[in-house]
């Protein structure tokens, strides 16, 4: 068991610590009145209608030790670098299934999987150039990560204002704590963009003003110097893709990073009847002329099946033992494992591979009766579709509750960024759950989010 | 000239017109609401016709919280502060998001006073918000054709506003040698020599009664 800095502040660190909380809750309205001045928001849809709201925030920060962020910045760089380099293999060679690593079937039967991707090689060989990573701490102090999310995942803008408003409010805190700078992200970013550009200006892709993530999109935009566009503001020709400009004029595209899902993304080679795609964009990315961030494909890592051979992934490509820890995960399609589920159905948290945003996940403890046997039924009948891990008792952070602290389940999305060499943004989207008890943190599902302040000493 | 494709220009224009549309209203609402306390309650009907809305109000109470608040209702005012964000939102990247602030605070206050029973006061800062978005959009801008589109959607929008309150001549032409400056630098397709008529009309002492609305009219096809 490894031993972490968290426990062993010395009285004089903790005492800054708790000076530091009690400022910063102090000047909490202040810092609410400034996320609603800059529309801090996410979008829903409920019964069909897209309400935006402002995305919970709460004051005290979750706070990582520096000796801490220097392990996870270890792993979580082994780990992106593992993944980029299955991404890599999958799509060519596949020599991590000739030899046994990870079974065939359960590759091209995941939903992530894109045969139109076979035999692409992005520019400068990176598939994930923005992952992110969710872990837990338990109360113990392990860290294990739950989740790759190598996609499109989102969250990074909001600890990103957070941090710039919250030091207009409380500078004081900023001066006295060594908190680690986490502005910037867009710098990162940027550089990432820049490293794979193929020739042309940097857009982010969006769906448009009513998606969920809107507010992240324009964000990154604004603080990136990329210009934002809406999908039929580009158009592919000649097998490059160039951004339309209102004088009839055309500009090319470089790289661009999409925030739309794969099956979206082109209608030529995807879904047909996608409104929100470019036609030709793969053409484009095919030819070699245009940067897709993050590569199209990606899901096959982050199936959440797939999640189980990580580790594996680990030692096959890089010849070197995990950092990090999977959560305990069983996969019923091995008999092994299935009758392991079944036998300790109550124990064990059920997660369907196809989900995310938290939906999908089944706590057996809290199946009853016919719910509960129908539930194992499945399990039994299509165990591909489901992953089984133990119940982590994460750690407790606390958060204010109508003027009072109270302790509540708390999980972070670590950022990782690959360009030139792979990097850890030193912060991240701590998001938790707003229901005591409850482990579900997802914004989709009612959670809010902290800052993430990682110490420099 | 900066980049930026027609749907962002669109989105330019109209949060021109929107934040105008909000701003020169409530000034219009202020004067007739005065009117109505103690000389003629049912003047908002001239107000209504005036604007060219319909009038769907039964009585002056029904008019001033529904011409005010009702997001259902197309000329509330609310629905065109909701109109400039939808607009300004897409421009985060051009504008800046301190400039967007003033439009989110205002409507944020703008949605705080519905229940006001004194909506005079309780807008109040909803105009103070939009002047601070001008200035804002002055200082900010990455890009000067971008502030050029937004202002002349400002002042096309007052300019027909204008017309259509019956706002003097000279009020009017100052607003239109603001748009004659504007309107070459923006990139848009207009017709020039439909600015010089609606500049000579205005100069033209023996101009015809019922100028205004012919003005207004024509003020509607300047841009192609």
């Amino acid at each position: 068991m490894v031993t972490f800095a968290f426990f062993i502040f010395s009285n004089e660190k903790e005492k800054g610590r708790i000076m530091a909380m009690k400022q910063i809750i102090a000047h909490s309205d202040s810092i609410n009145m400034l996320l609603a001045r800059y529309g801090v928001k996410f979008g829903i849809y409920k019964h069909g209608q897209f309400i935006e709201q402002l995305f919970p925030f709460d004051p005290i920060p979750r706070i990582i030790p520096a000796e801490d962020f220097n392990y996870l910045e270890r792993g979580l760089i082994q780990r992106v670098n593992a993944l980029n380099r299955f991404l890599a293999d999958i799509y060519s060679s596949k020599n991590i299934i000739k030899d046994g690593i990870i079974p065939e079937d359960f590759v091209f039967s995941s939903s992530g999987y894109l045969p139109e991707c076979e035999g692409i090689m992005p520019p400068a060989g990176i598939f994930s150039h923005i992952s992110g990573i969710d872990l837990v701490q338990a109360k113990d102090g392990t860290w294990y990560v739950l989740e790759d999310n190598l996609r499109i995942p989102s969250g990074a803008s909001y600890p990103l204002i957070a941090r710039d408003l919250t030091r207009r409010a409380d500078p004081q805190v900023f001066n006295e704590y060594p908190v680690i700078d986490n502005r910037d992200y867009a710098d990162i970013l940027k550089e990432t963009m820049d490293h794979v550009n193929l020739g042309g200006i940097n857009v982010i892709l969006t769906p448009g003003r009513y998606n969920s993530a809107f507010f992240e999109h324009s964000y990154l935009a604004e603080k990136t110097g990329s210009v934002l566009a809406m999908p039929n503001e580009l158009f592919v020709q000649d097998c490059k893709l160039y951004y339309r400009d209102d004088q009839g004029s055309k500009q090319r595209v470089g790289a661009l990073y999409r925030r739309l899902s794969d099956e979206f993304l082109d209608p030529c080679t995807f879904r047909p009847d996608s409104l929100i795609g470019v036609p030709n964009l793969m053409a484009a990315y095919r030819a070699g002329n245009v940067a897709i961030i993050n590569t199209p494909g990606n899901g096959v890592a982050d199936d959440k099946g797939i999640y189980y051979f990580v580790p594996k992934m680990i030692q096959y490509y890089l010849n070197e033992e995990p950092i990090l820890k999977n959560a305990p995960t069983y996969l019923p399609i091995y008999e092994e494992d299935r009758n392991y589920v079944l036998d300790n159905f109550d124990n064990l948290v059920i997660k369907d591979v196809a989900e995310a945003g938290g939906y999908g996940v089944v706590f057996g403890s809290k199946l009853e009766g016919a719910e509960k046997e129908r539930f194992r039924e499945l399990v039994k009948n299509e165990p591909r579709r489901f992953i089984a891990q133990e119940v982590i008792d994460f750690l407790d952070l606390d958060i204010m509750d109508e003027g009072k602290q109270v302790p509540r389940k708390a999980d972070l999305r670590a950022f990782v960024l690959s360009g030139e060499t792979t990097r850890v943004w030193a912060s991240g989207l701590t998001r938790f759950s707003r229901v005591a008890d409850s482990f579900i943190v997802n914004s989709s599902q009612g959670g809010g989010f902290k800052d993430t302040w990682v110490l420099s000493r | 000239m900066g980049t930026f494709s027609l749907e962002k220009r669109d989105a330019m224009y109209w949060l021109g017109r929107y934040t105008e549309r909000v701003y020169t209203t409530l000034k219009a609402f202020y004067d007739y609401y005065d009117k109505m306390i103690d000389r003629d309650p049912n003047i908002y009907i001239k107000l209504c016709d005036r604007l060219d809305i319909p009038n769907i109000y039964d009585n002056p109470n029904e008019f001033i919280h529904n011409f005010l608040f009702d997001q259902s209702n197309p000329d509330s005012v609310y629905l065109s502060l909701n109109r400039a964000m939808d607009n300004g939102i897409m421009l985060r990247n051009e504008i800046t998001s301190e400039t967007l602030a003033y439009i989110q605070m205002a409507l944020d206050l703008y949605g705080a006073s519905t229940s006001s029973d004194v909506p005079t006061m309780a807008l109040l800062p909803v105009q103070d918000y939009l002047l601070a978005f001008w200035g804002s959009l002055d200082d900010n801008a990455r890009d000067q054709r971008c502030r050029d589109i937004i202002k002349c959607g400002k002042y096309i929008e007052r300019l027909d506003l204008y017309y259509r309150l019956y706002y003097p001549a000279d009020k009017i032409e100052k607003e239109l040698c603001k748009l004659i400056n504007r309107l070459p630098r923006t990139g848009m397709p207009y017709q020039p020599e439909l600015m010089d008529e609606l500049v000579s009309v205005c100069r033209d002492p023996n101009r015809q009664k019922g100028w205004r609305m012919q003005c207004a009219h024509k003020l509607y096809h300047l841009i192609g």
